[in-house]
């Protein structure tokens, strides 16, 4: 039994193949404008990289923003259902789930891979890595290097704007005003850390919290969000693509 | 699904109705507009005169109220008094019956409403019902009954038509009357899978204040008719109840969401839905207390305490067996929207799913909402 997921993001598309329940292969590349042309590369390369035929695989599931606009994909998958199967996959106690991407983070309760309930934050960049692009580049450092940075700060700035845009505007007003670089780069992974944690508290999350999605590759994120939470998160070795791997296992149950 | 032709009969009702108004405003009936439950038609109708509703559920004459009012208030609130004011200088057009009442019968429930009557008073003659907002005290029944008192004098002088006990006992009875239908239509949702789309139902229920009594009442008959006739088939799908915030004309944006992704409505918890008939008037009782009494146990969430919307939420969901709520807000009602945290824990504690949506009138949203309906969809089954 071969499937293939495939998580057509706002800002990355990923492909999952699963070969029998075992082996697995993925891909990440920009989404850039076509949603479309992007997933067709995805599934490209992962067949390519597992060296398997189109007509070998059995399904192919798509999830994420454009899910519904793949139209090779045999059934689209919400997200939310998407990431509570990849992560029981690779965490079977987990009951909780923290997913921060490109446009929108979501907070999902989970019970042995089963969907409890979920928060969703996308009415506005707040609390999203859209905030983290839009900041650092105010602070003009490489989003890869923000949470680093933030890991040397001993005295966070106060950054208090949700407001993507105003954020920005009150990075540059620390920066006039002296402010480090670290000390800018920690407010700001404290104030995504803070809104973060609100709606993992409204759910109830508490322990066993699995942290995926692009925004968990940043260390000092991960480090403040989980010292609000007072836990300490299992992050997979690559946490983009759980999506894209629930969404191929979603064709195999 | 079926389609119905009582519903086909609807949809072309607008335009009977307003001509139906013209026709009585030239005979000298007077028209009343409204924008709540909490007003007792019975007196407008005992009093002779007729009654529309005027809540917006278009996005397009929001943007005209934002002239005047601050945009961090309700769409309802903001589309309904952009109807009104419209002058025509946007190339907005605001449905015709807007322009065509003589008084508006307001009441205090929500503090946005309450200070937008305040301004409404300079283009339409508005009249204000108090209304007291702890309703389970004796005190507050009768300050209420004062009030209606008042407002059946207004009435009287509107339409210098005395209103008689026999004429409200007679509006009382045929009021009840469209809350059976209602609550006939109502139990056809009971069954499994529903022979209806909720969003039919909506549709129907948005008119409920539109049309007159008698075309209502036509049209409930007419569809209960055709509905009891259908053999019910398919299978089981995702039985949900919207609860919160009311859906006016114009308005089906969430429901649709709903309906197109799998789910279907059996039942509404709000202004347009349960809240509207669910109760019946004392026919038993002088006409004025038990009218009075009826009317201040609507459960809005502008009463403190609300505890009575809490029980009939759960009532609802047993009685209509959904397997999950979707808890609707207009952003901005801080009312509903605070109210959110006490029904998701009555729902939680009773194991029934819920699902928050807080939305406006504009389209920019419909795609999260829809993931977000994707999901729970998916959860419940």
């Amino acid at each position: 039994m071969i499937s293939v997921g495939i998580d057509a993001g706002s800002a990355t598309t990923k492909a999952v193949l699963v070969k029998g329940d075992r082996s697995i292969i993925h891909t990440i590349r920009p989404t850039a404008f076509d949603f479309i042309s992007a997933a067709e590369m995805a599934y490209k390369d992962v067949l390519d990289h597992a060296g398997v035929d189109k007509k070998a695989v059995d399904h192919v599931y798509s999830t994420g923003y454009g899910r519904n606009s793949i139209k090779f994909a045999d059934k689209a998958i919400s997200e939310i259902t998407a990431h509570a199967l990849g992560v029981y996959h690779l965490y079977p106690d987990v009951n909780g789930i923290i997913d921060i991407g490109g446009q929108d983070c979501k907070v999902i309760s989970v019970n042995n891979g089963k969907v409890i309930d979920f928060l969703m934050n996308d009415k506005c960049a707040a609390g999203t890595g859209k905030f983290l692009e839009y900041t650092a580049r105010a602070l003009e450092v490489p989003i890869e290097e923000l949470g680093e940075l933030a890991l040397d700060s001993k005295t966070p700035a106060g950054i208090t704007s949700m407001c993507t845009v105003f954020a920005e505007s009150e990075v540059i007003s620390l920066r006039a005003r002296g402010f480090t670089k670290e000390d800018i780069a920690a407010g700001l992974i404290e104030n995504i850390a803070k809104r973060v944690a609100v709606m993992a508290r409204q759910i109830g999350l508490k322990q066993n919290v699995a942290f995926v999605g692009g925004v968990a590759k940043n260390a000092g994120i991960k480090v403040a969000l989980e010292k609000e939470l007072g836990v300490s998160f299992c992050v997979p070795s690559e946490p983009q693509i759980t999506g894209a791997l629930g969404a191929a296992l979603y064709s195999i149950r | 699904m079926h389609c119905f032709e009582s519903l086909d009969h609807l949809k072309n009702s607008y335009n009977t109705r307003i001509s139906q108004i013209v026709d009585e405003k030239k005979a000298g009936k007077k028209l009343v507009g409204t924008f709540c439950l909490f007003v007792p038609d019975e007196i407008i109708f005992a009093a002779g005169a007729d009654r529309i509703i005027l809540c917006g559920g278009k996005n397009d004459t929001v943007s005209i109220a934002e002239q005047y009012l601050p945009r961090n208030i309700c769409p309802l609130i903001k589309s309904s008094f952009g109807s009104i004011v419209n002058n025509g200088c946007s190339g907005v057009k605001s449905c015709s019956h807007y322009g065509m009442v003589d008084l508006i019968v307001a009441e205090n429930t929500c503090d946005s409403k309450k200070k937008m009557y305040e301004l409404l008073g300079d283009y339409v003659p508005t009249y204000v019902i108090d209304l007291p907002q702890r309703p389970d005290s004796p005190e507050a029944l009768n300050y209420f009954l004062g009030e209606i008192y008042k407002f059946k004098g207004v009435m009287e002088q509107l339409t210098g038509n005395k209103i008689t006990v026999e004429q409200l006992k007679m509006e009382i009875k045929s009021s009840n009357e469209t809350r059976q239908l209602l609550h006939r239509f109502y139990e056809l949702r009971k069954i499994d899978p529903p022979p209806i789309r909720g969003v039919d139902v909506l549709k129907l229920l948005q008119k409920q204040y539109f049309l007159s009594t008698e075309e209502l009442k036509a049209s409930l008959r007419m569809l209960i008719n055709e509905v009891e006739k259908i053999k019910p088939d398919g299978t089981h799908k995702p039985r949900i109840m919207i609860s919160g915030c009311p859906m006016s004309s114009g308005n089906t944006k969430v429901p649709e969401i709903i309906e197109s992704r799998g789910g279907v409505i059996v039942a509404e918890e709000s202004c347009t839905g349960t809240r509207s008939f669910w109760d019946l008037v004392d026919e038993n009782k002088d006409p004025m207390l038990a009218l009075a009494e009826r009317y201040i146990k609507i459960p809005c969430s502008c009463m403190s305490p609300n505890d009575r919307r809490i029980e009939n939420i759960l009532e609802l969901a047993r009685e209509f067996e959904v397997d999950g709520v979707v808890y609707y807000t207009l952003q901005f009602c801080h009312g509903y929207n605070i109210e959110k945290y006490k029904v998701q824990q009555a729902l939680r504690k009773a194991g029934i799913p819920m699902l928050f949506i807080e939305t406006d009138y504009s389209n920019s949203d419909i795609e999260q909402i829809g993931l977000r309906v994707d999901a729970f969809l998916e959860m419940l089954s």
